[in-house]
């Protein structure tokens, strides 16, 4: 997507990926347009082509389809959350246009990230760059080092866990691509996390890798501080509203869990009901050919059946591709937010134990020596954020679950629309007289022997 | 010919009660009344005289099925079912219908009934019985005979062969179908008496032995090649249809685990919630299960009324094999045919061969004249009047032969012709059945599914 003719491939030679400069990235100033949203002339080059004729620099080819790249477009994919509460926004991240890159040391898919924005921490109001795998990985990580105090939502599974699943298909590369986004857009939507410096970095760098070889980060205090509590502080009481949540993280991650087997219990009963409708429905074309008379609502049975078939594949598609995700996303939130609360105990323990000695130093001293007093900022400022997190979290998840179980009833709902459709429209046919069409073609070699005196009329 | 279809009130087209004096005389009135029935086909009128033969309306129901102990052929205790026929004749002018007989059967009464029927009208296609084992089950269902649900089905498939019979326009004048409603004690013996064991031919039940037919009726050869297959076809769609059931089943029961797990997670975030922001907003969880619930247990229904469907394709099944048998009847007479054509020709030959001296035929009495001399003019013409009574009778017979085989094969392709609209009428019926079955599970399907996602909504 480069400004000028294609650069060469970087991929050729011995060199590592992290030596190359990142895919495509040299081009993003040119596409971040000032005032002008329209998209780079490449990026509407690309898509007149078509994708499956689009050769990058690099390599790289499309993966699936993606839509148009007008500004209008992006604008409406971009999702507006509903529940805003009256905020303005004014930072809204895209993830989309998943590529395909083969280079020698490897095949990896990149997304384009689209940034628009009128804060004044970004320098333009809007930026395109591309990102694989492995930079939303880093930036995770980042954002856990720098700010320990806060949930950070969690990526989807870096390694294809059940089933020989192909990780370039499009379904999975989809799916993937929809985690990716909705990661983004969590961070967006926290008060604290998109104003981070690596977050900022992510959206709008043309190298990122040469800003993660810098390892700059600007710890805040809080942050720096908390990495440098070592553990091994036993806790005493543990606040019962954090206590709560714990229990409840624990329940809410086995009833997720029980859930997701269910979820995927009924898939594989539908896909084993799926397997034998696909037998069921060509039986009565084989019937069909054998008859005169019956030979065409026959017919039209099978292929009723087969456009039942065709309503269940979507079903369980849609189920593996939209519902099973969530819930496992959630399954690990909940586990990231454990671990967040172990820290958040560690830095109670660690307050309480120097509270402790400064009580058994037994110093007449009126005055709370002074690292005691920053433990104890240290710890209600970590209690601070935690609950607020928390409790936008529960907001979150209800719209998110509501959402969720929602859209499985409706594929369910379509689902049996679409059969309701396929068997309703075969009746008219199923109850037509056969005596007009006697005559023409439909016999059977049976019917083609009948003695006329014989022939009988409805 | 008119067909009157078994219709939902089990109310019959007209059918005689005047018994016939002797079996026989039953097949014999047939084979003049098909005749009849013919010439008014070719007039046009498509119906049958109504009134010489048809007397009064009946009513035929299986109503009761009921387990009983006796003891069987060998002193031995066993446990059968026992039907209950209950016929009642409609009176024309009120519609009323007064119960004139009630008797109990069980199944191998029904088997002995219609293997007699089979006997004494090959050019028919006899109904056939309800199946004797389950087959073609899926899990749920039992394979067991005394299973309630087996023996319920076996009721309204003896009911619905009983309504058959009565409804064919030749069967139904059978006097030992007429006994079998009416006289419960001492029927056994009465057929038996008709000695059509004797009379049935032991080669129609060698399934596979084949005749080597020189000039079958071309369409008999593919009425039978059409029997086989639509025996193949069906099987296999009652195999296939078994498996879906079950997988459907299988899909249906599993969400029904969905009603628990969401309770007990609705119970924890109600417990969080109390401290929450978001307290007000809770799913509809008892909703939720009772739809979930409901769901799942509508699949019982759904898959007994598909068992109903199944058992109509079955009947069709089964009536592939009295086809058959009607093709196979057929190809028996005309070997028969050409056997005795064949002996007549021979026969033919060979006098001729001695009337004239020349010796193109082998036999034995013409190698023993080589062997030990020629015979004498007297032992000759003697031979040759041997013979030539021989060729008489043999063309008589083959005269008769040859009758009656045409005879036959007007008369079963009538039936087949009867068969083939009946046929068609059920089978589409079945579909339409099916079809509306179909469409009511999308429609309750459609119904939880919204009901659910407005109990979703709430959260």
């Amino acid at each position: 997507m480069s400004g000028g003719p294609p650069k060469a491939l970087p991929s050729t030679g011995p060199h590592s990926l992290r030596d190359m400069p990142h895919p495509l990235a040299g081009s993003s100033s040119e596409e971040a347009v000032g005032g002008d949203s329209t998209p780079s002339p490449d990026l509407l080059m690309a898509r007149s082509f078509g994708d499956k004729d689009l050769i990058l620099p690099n390599g790289g080819t499309p993966v699936g389809t993606s839509s148009p790249a007008s500004s209008s477009s992006l604008l409406n994919r971009l999702q507006l959350d509903d529940d805003l509460d009256g905020e303005t926004r004014d930072l809204f991240v895209t993830v989309d246009d998943p590529k395909k890159h083969v280079c020698t040391m490897e095949t990896y898919i990149t997304y384009r990230i689209t940034t628009k924005s009128t804060r004044v921490e970004f320098d333009l109001p809007e930026y395109s760059v591309r990102r694989r795998y492995q930079d939303f990985d880093w930036l995770r990580n980042k954002l856990e080092e720098s700010q320990p105090t806060h949930l950070i939502p969690p990526l989807p599974e870096k390694f294809v866990v059940k089933g020989v699943v192909d990780r370039f298909s499009e379904e999975f590369v989809e799916t993937r691509r929809k985690a990716l986004d909705k990661f983004l857009k969590r961070i967006t939507d926290h008060p604290v996390l998109s104003f981070n410096e690596h977050f900022n970095v992510f959206l709008t760098a043309k190298d990122l890798n040469a800003y993660k070889k810098q390892g700059m980060a600007l710890l805040t205090r809080v942050g720096e501080s908390v990495k440098h509590v070592t553990g091994g502080y036993k806790l005493r009481s543990r606040p019962l509203e954090f206590a709560a949540i714990g229990e409840y993280l624990d329940m809410f991650a086995l009833k997720l869990g029980t859930i997701d087997r269910i979820a995927q219990r009924i898939i594989k009963e539908e896909i084993e009901y799926l397997v034998e409708l696909r037998e069921y429905g060509p039986v009565y074309s084989t019937w069909s050919a054998l008859e005169g008379e019956l030979a065409e609502p026959l017919e039209g049975v099978s292929a009723c059946i087969g456009n039942c078939s065709t309503a269940l594949e979507e079903l369980t598609d849609d189920m593996t591709e939209d519902f099973l995700p969530v819930l496992r996303e959630y399954i690990l939130y909940s586990d990231s937010m454990k671990s967040v609360l172990k820290k958040r105990d560690q830095v109670q323990a660690e307050y309480e134990a120097k509270l402790e000695a400064v009580a058994l130093r037994k110093e007449d001293r009126p005055k709370v020596p002074a690292d005691v007093e920053k433990c104890q900022d240290r710890m209600e400022c970590f209690n601070a954020d935690l609950k607020a997190d928390m409790e936008r979290w529960q907001n979150n998840k209800r719209q998110d679950f509501r959402q969720l179980l929602m859209g499985m009833a409706d594929k369910n709902i379509q689902y049996y629309e679409k059969c309701l459709m396929a068997w309703e429209s075969i009746i008219p046919l199923l109850q037509e007289k056969q005596e007009a069409k006697w005559q023409v073609a439909f016999t059977s070699k049976f019917e083609e022997n009948v003695i006329p005196w014989a022939r009988l009329t409805d | 010919m008119e067909q009157a279809p078994p219709d939902p009130e089990r109310r019959l087209q007209p059918a005689p009660l005047e018994p016939l004096g002797h079996p026989d005389a039953g097949l014999e009135a047939v084979v003049g009344e098909e005749v009849e029935g013919a010439r008014d086909e070719g007039s046009g009128d498509g119906t049958m005289t109504e009134n010489n033969f048809w007397l009064k309306k009946i009513e035929i129901s299986v109503s009761e099925a009921e387990k009983r102990t006796g003891r069987n052929a060998m002193n031995m205790q066993e446990t059968y079912t026992a039907y209950l026929i209950e016929t009642r004749s409609v009176e024309h002018i009120d519609g009323q219908s007064v119960l004139t007989d009630s008797l109990w059967r069980r199944y191998s009464e029904f088997e002995l009934l219609r293997n007699y029927l089979l006997v004494y009208y090959p050019h028919v296609v006899v109904p056939p019985l309800p199946e004797k084992r389950a087959e073609f089950v899926w899990h749920k269902l039992s394979a067991d005979n005394m299973d309630p649900d087996f023996v319920e089905r076996r009721r309204i498939g003896l009911e619905n062969f009983l309504l058959r019979v009565a409804s064919h326009p030749i069967l139904c004048r059978d006097k030992i179908f007429y006994l079998f409603l009416t006289q419960e004690g001492n029927w056994k013996e009465t057929v038996n008496e008709t000695g059509f064991q004797l009379k049935a031919d032991s080669r129609l039940k060698a399934l596979n032995a084949t005749f080597r037919v020189k000039n079958p009726d071309k369409r008999f050869t593919e009425l039978k090649h059409y029997s086989d297959e639509l025996q193949s076809v069906i099987s296999h769609l009652l195999r296939v249809r078994a498996r879906v059931a079950d997988r459907l089943y299988g899909v249906y029961k599993v969400h029904g685990n969905y009603g628990r797990v969401f309770s007990e997670w609705s119970a924890i975030e109600k417990e969080m919630g109390d401290g929450l922001q978001s307290a007000g907003h809770h799913m509809d969880v008892h909703s939720v299960r009772w739809f979930l619930n409901r769901y799942a247990s509508s699949i019982d229904d759904i898959l007994e009324d598909e068992e109903h469907y199944a058992d109509q394709l079955k009947e069709y099944l089964f009536y592939a094999e009295a086809l058959r048998a009607v093709c196979r009847k057929h190809e028996l007479m005309q070997y028969d045919l050409e056997m005795a054509a064949q002996d007549l020709a021979s026969k033919k030959q060979q006098c001729e061969e001695l009337a004239t001296g020349t010796v193109r035929t082998f036999s034995l009495k013409g190698m023993t004249t080589k062997l030990f001399g020629q015979e004498t003019p007297e032992q000759r013409e003697a031979r040759i009047k041997v013979l030539e009574e021989q060729i008489n009778e043999g063309e008589q017979q083959l005269k008769s032969k040859n009758l009656e085989g045409r005879e036959f094969v007007k008369n079963a392709w009538a039936d087949i012709e009867r068969f083939k609209e009946q046929k068609n009428r059920d089978l589409k019926e079945a579909l339409i059945s099916y079809a509306v079955m179909q469409i009511s599970m999308c429609k309750k399907g459609i119904q939880v599914w919204t009901n659910a996602k407005e109990c979703f909504s709430k959260m």
